[in-house]
């Protein structure tokens, strides 16, 4: 996986550009995120636009990366299920589910049909002045974690092939 | 605007599909704990079925129900609307789901189980009760969806060499299919300029005022019968069922067989009988002969060729295979045509009783499908866990060694057959009676029916009968002296098999309950009146004050 031969070691370039650009991605993931209800954007491409970031980091780090790195664990090799990285993203699957599923039955349990959406307006916020809260946003944070936990999946499983 | 509080009590109309739902994300969620997710699993199976029998309790005195997904009115937002039809259907699949969700409790392995299998049977079940609910084409393709991506998984489930190869044909296959049905669903949008079915119906039945033509309409509609032709395994469209039933484990054959094939079945009853027979035919395009001027006019002959090749390919398949799960795969696609035959016997006669004695017929003989071929995937199931094989050479003898199991297969076989007083006589009845009553009625295909359905019924008793003699009587192989006990499997097959006794002996309420859907099919009108799609129309020039009309998103 990652090391190997000196020649296939990527450039500091790339390492440093790596660095540079993944959390630009990922704000930028987290603005359409927010955006999302009303204007271009929403849970889906924000989640694929956080795949990316990770897939960047996989290329350019190897695929044990974040484990050692942000997790602070020895690797496992990301095969079957309930091993390796691929546990977490299942998790993070299975909660983007019942979140979504969750604020449509939330809609329910107030009376309204399922998926009812709302949204409230508050007036002079400092800073924002008008700030808007939509519910719709609970719904596309929970298709954006279903999109990260199952593109990443298929990537940890793919890659290690 | 009183909308808010007729939502509230029309909750049991999402109920089904919420509790599949919520089942499936609750499943994946306790995949660590297998004692936990099976009885999650198993107790979501039992309040689907307790969901959809309040469903048909509330469907009963009120007719049609309709529900607007998250508040948005017909026809913009997504309509789901539960009429007797849908009751029914839902009814079906909640029966076998659960006899089926029983038997994989045991059947599958446990590292499967854990893994995957409930949360992708409980999803499948979503997709299924979404199609049967909806009443928006766009939603029917999603929902079709939901059913399909699950299916591919069972499908390569145990990914051996024969189930990759299998996967991947029914996978590309069911692509292409679903890439059709968006392109047909396009069409529709762009030529009739909605896709709420109850306002397709209203737009086609008065094609001048909505500037629609009609032509285009019939093309698409055409395009759009494939794709549910393929879904139901109708011949031509029949090559992917049975190497796909081989290679699925046994209980998901049996529900692809009992209910999925039941949602292709249900979209062409719903579509070609309650919306697009509503479009009227331009001159020329109907066969001479045939009674009236719709789109089904235009449908029946082919669904006629379309059910008397069924029979015949899946009735030569059946006789001439030697495995049990390919001649239960083949015999669907047989009994199959005995379902499409009286559709196409209602879509070129007028009368009205005999369109919905036709209509009666195809479901109930949709329903006794149902429950006898998933049996009967259910005791090849059973069979192989027992004996290891189902290869029937080196089957034999089962009657003298596990005589449950071999007297459900033998109940599951007659009902098949159709030998009173078993669920599937009445369906044979019905078919035959339909065919009876369209020909004495002057009918110009009728003969054709009665004769294919004859014919259907022969090939029926001579593959089963095959099946009987030599992989249940006879010598007891070596195979078959050496075979366990799977005693909650042969449970759930016995009890299956009661079913069937008892769907026979208590029919009266079964056919209640067909006719009240049949009728609720052919109720065109009825159907556009409670979707009620042109309550926000312009009804004068001011459009914009027709806008302001729009209830408000939320709270």
């Amino acid at each position: 996986m990652s090391g190997g031969s000196l020649d296939r070691e990527p450039t500091v370039i790339a390492r440093t550009v790596t660095r540079l650009v993944v959390p630009v991605i990922l704000v930028t993931a987290v603005a359409l995120l927010l955006q999302g209800h009303n204007l271009p954007g929403g849970g889906f491409i924000a989640g694929v636009l956080t795949t990316t970031a990770f897939a960047l980091i996989y290329i350019i780090y190897g695929l044990d990366y974040l484990e050692t790195e942000l997790l602070h664990r020895r690797p496992t090799v990301p095969f079957g299920t309930g091993t390796g990285i691929v546990r977490e993203y299942g998790n993070v699957f299975a909660a983007g589910l019942a979140v979504a599923g969750g604020g449509g039955l939330a809609a329910v349990a107030l009376g309204f049909p399922f998926l009812t959406q709302g949204v409230a307006f508050f007036e002079g916020v400092p800073v924002y002045h008008e700030f808007e809260i939509a519910s719709a946003v609970v719904f596309d944070l929970g298709v954006y974690a279903v999109v990260v936990g199952a593109l990443l999946t298929i990537l940890a499983v793919v890659g290690a092939e | 605007m009183s909308t808010a509080t007729a939502f509230t009590d029309t909750h049991v109309v999402i109920a089904p599909m919420l509790v599949a739902l919520v089942t499936a994300i609750l499943t994946l969620v306790t995949r660590r704990s297998g004692r936990t997710q099976r009885a999650l699993s198993l107790l979501g199976g039992v309040a689907y079925l307790v969901a959809v029998a309040r469903l048909g309790l509330a469907v009963l005195p009120d007719g049609v129900l309709v529900y607007q997904l998250s508040g948005w009115p017909a026809p913009f937002g997504i309509t789901l609307v539960a009429d007797a039809l849908a009751a029914f259907m839902l009814g079906l699949a909640a029966v076998v789901s659960l006899a089926i969700l029983v038997f994989s409790l045991s059947y599958v392995d446990d590292q499967g189980q854990r893994v995957s299998y409930h949360p992708l049977y409980h999803f499948m079940l979503t997709g299924v009760s979404g199609a049967f609910l909806t009443g928006d084409v766009f939603n029917l393709f999603v929902w079709f969806e939901v059913m399909l991506m699950p299916s591919y998984v069972f499908v390569v489930f145990y990914s051996g060499r024969r189930h990759t190869a299998a996967a991947l044909q029914y996978t590309v296959l069911n692509l292409v299919g679903s890439a059709l049905m968006l392109v047909a669903i396009g069409g529709l949008y762009a030529t009739t300029g909605t896709l709420n079915m109850a306002d397709i119906a209203r737009r086609l039945a008065a094609p001048a005022e909505f500037g629609i033509d009609s032509g285009p309409v019939l093309g698409l509609a055409a395009v759009l019968f494939v794709v549910f032709a393929l879904k139901a395994g109708i011949v031509p469209f029949q090559f992917w069922v049975p190497p796909a039933y081989r290679a699925a484990p046994a209980p998901v054959s049996a529900f692809l067989a009992g209910v999925t094939k039941k949602v292709g079945v249900y979209a062409i009853v719903r579509l070609y009988f309650t919306v697009f027979a509503a479009g009227t035919l331009e001159a020329g395009l109907g066969l001479p002969g045939l009674s009236g001027r719709s789109f089904l006019a235009f449908f029946g002959p082919v669904l006629f060729v379309m059910a008397l090749a069924s029979m015949v390919v899946g009735g030569v398949g059946a006789v001439s295979r030697d495995d049990l799960d390919d001649v239960f795969a083949y015999s669907s696609i047989g009994q199959v045509g005995f379902i499409v035959l009286p559709l196409a016997v209602v879509a070129t006669v007028a009368d009205p009783a005999i369109r919905v004695l036709g209509l009666v017929a195809a479901l109930v003989y949709s329903l006794n499908h149902a429950v006898a071929k998933s049996l009967l995937f259910l005791v090849s199931g059973a069979v192989f866990e027992a004996v290891g094989t189902l290869k029937i050479p080196q089957l034999g003898g089962l009657t003298s060694r596990r005589p449950v199991l071999s007297g459900s297969f033998f109940v599951g076989a007659l009902a098949l057959v159709g030998i009173p007083p078993l669920s599937g006589f009445f369906g044979k009845l019905l078919v035959f009676d339909t065919g009876a009553r369209a020909h004495a009625a002057g009918a110009s295909l009728a003969w054709l029916a009665l004769a294919g359905a004859l014919v259907g019924a022969v090939f029926t008793i001579a593959y089963l009968s095959r099946a009987w003699s030599r992989a249940f009587w006879g010598e007891v192989s070596p195979a078959v002296d050496r075979a366990g006990r799977p005693v909650v499997l042969v449970a759930v097959v016995a009890a299956l098999a009661a079913l069937v006794v008892a769907i026979g002996v208590g029919f009266d309420p079964v056919y209640g309950a067909a006719e009240a859907a049949a009728e609720a099919a052919l109720d065109r009108e009825g159907y556009v009146e409670a979707v009620d799609p042109a309550r926000f129309e312009p009804t004068d020039e001011s459009s914009a004050h027709a806008l302001g009309r729009l209830p408000g998103v939320a709270p």
